[in-house]
């Protein structure tokens, strides 16, 4: 072993101090849904729930939905924190694929029922500029969470994880804002929340490489391990 | 079967190190270098002795920042090895990114008749006097050029890391080189 190398094991066992090991990633899912959905909550009652949400409560289309986007959320998280884990199963990356699928099956079906029921003439597209910041908004205290908690991990895939923790953020955004926000046409849903959602994750996944990477997360320990 | 009483022993190392066993996590770091080492030598062959040390002193430092992420219930070895994957990739990025920007020239066997642009540094090219020259600075002095000349920090984070101000360190390091110069130049 080269000197060097010895000196810097040696200031590395001084510098060494207790860690709690990370949970397992349906537990941190667990933990940063106890952060994010009274959150939710809050924004949801704030704003004041949509007057019709009882009866959208017994539409199975409007329930599929909001379970998927949920479902896609709470997944799309749990394979965020496996990614910071090294060694983990990347197989749990697949994971938010069915719950987005079925989400996407389901608006996708619902605009062609519509094409078939109203025509192609009644079936128009309006611009809704309220659900990107609104979802934002919603979304926005459970990205700065998953943000903070994926920080504790190694930053093996930067981008790959923020953007599935970004999804998780917008995915659980989406599912707040249809609480509130009376528009449920399959295509405006499709193009503006959804694409709202997708145009989130694309950002989220830019950011990672500022957001996790070695250099800052190594500079500090490397300085706390040299100065000793 | 060995490998697994390996991977074991090596797992009880790293729990105890992150329940802050100093002995334990030296201990753990010296069974794991030469292993890097020979991991590093074997798909990167192409890769200088002292590029191979500080690769390994890469991942040293990398795993000490992540030992969080380490699950006493899962085996050892994969961990180590996905952190150690990761670094030699990124170590192959900066290594191709830094090639893609150097120019290669061959040795100028003649400097410019200006006897101004004739520096004199050629002349310390003595490791073991330039070593010998910083073990003798007065520990402030070594503490200065080590930060900001070895390691490269900026003067803000050596001045935090010193617990001093910006303008105290930049006399040591200015104390320091003038020193170096003069202990050099006697020696040359």
């Amino acid at each position: 072993m080269t000197v060097d190398t010895e000196k810097l094991i040696e200031r590395m066992g001084a510098a060494v101090e207790p860690v709690r090991p990370l949970a397992r990633p349906w537990i941190r899912t667990a933990a940063w849904l106890l952060v994010a959905i009274p959150y939710v909550a809050l924004v949801v009652s704030v704003v004041s729930p949509r007057a019709d949400l009882i009866s959208k409560a017994s539409e199975w289309r409007y329930m599929i939905e909001q379970f998927a986007a949920l479902a896609t959320g709470i997944t799309a998280a749990t394979a965020a924190f496996a990614t910071i884990i090294p060694g983990y199963d990347r197989k749990f990356l697949f994971v938010p694929a069915l719950p987005l699928a079925i989400w996407l099956v389901s608006l996708g079906e619902g605009c062609v029922q519509d094409w078939v029921r109203l025509g192609p003439d009644e079936l128009s597209l309006q611009p809704d500029w309220f659900c990107f910041p609104a979802i934002i908004l919603v979304g926005a205290v459970p990205a700065i969470a998953i943000a903070v908690m994926l920080r504790r991990g190694a930053p093996l895939t930067p981008h790959l994880t923020t953007a599935v923790g970004g999804l998780a953020a917008a995915g659980l955004g989406n599912f707040g804002l249809r609480l509130f926000h009376s528009q449920d046409a399959s295509l405006m849903v499709l193009v503006w929340q959804v694409g709202t959602v997708f145009i989130l994750t694309a950002m989220a996944a830019w950011a990672g490489q500022y957001l996790l990477n070695w250099r800052s997360i190594v500079g500090t320990d490397r300085r706390s391990v040299l100065i000793r | 079967m060995k490998r697994q009483s390996d991977d074991h022993a090596l797992a009880a190392l790293m729990q105890a190190a992150q329940a802050g066993d100093a002995q334990a996590y030296v201990q753990l770091l010296k069974e794991i270098a030469p292993r890097l080492r020979q991991i590093i030598r074997r798909q990167h062959c192409f890769v200088k002795a002292e590029d191979i040390e500080d690769l390994v002193q890469d991942i040293l430092l990398s795993l000490h920042a992540v030992r969080a992420s380490y699950d006493p219930q899962r085996p050892f070895m994969p961990w180590l090895m996905a952190i150690t994957r990761n670094r030699l990739v990124d170590a192959a990025r900066r290594y191709g990114r830094r090639a893609a920007h150097e120019v290669q020239v061959e040795n100028v066997s003649v400097t410019f008749s200006d006897e101004g642009a004739n520096i004199d540094s050629d002349g310390y090219r003595d490791p073991e006097a330039l070593r010998q020259a910083i073990e003798d600075l007065s520990p402030a002095q070594r503490a200065a050029i080590e930060m900001l000349k070895l390691r490269e920090m900026s003067l803000k984070e050596a001045a935090a890391a010193r617990g001093t101000s910006i303008g105290a360190l930049k006399v040591s390091v200015h104390r320091a080189m003038a020193a170096l110069r003069k202990a050099l130049i006697k020696e040359s």
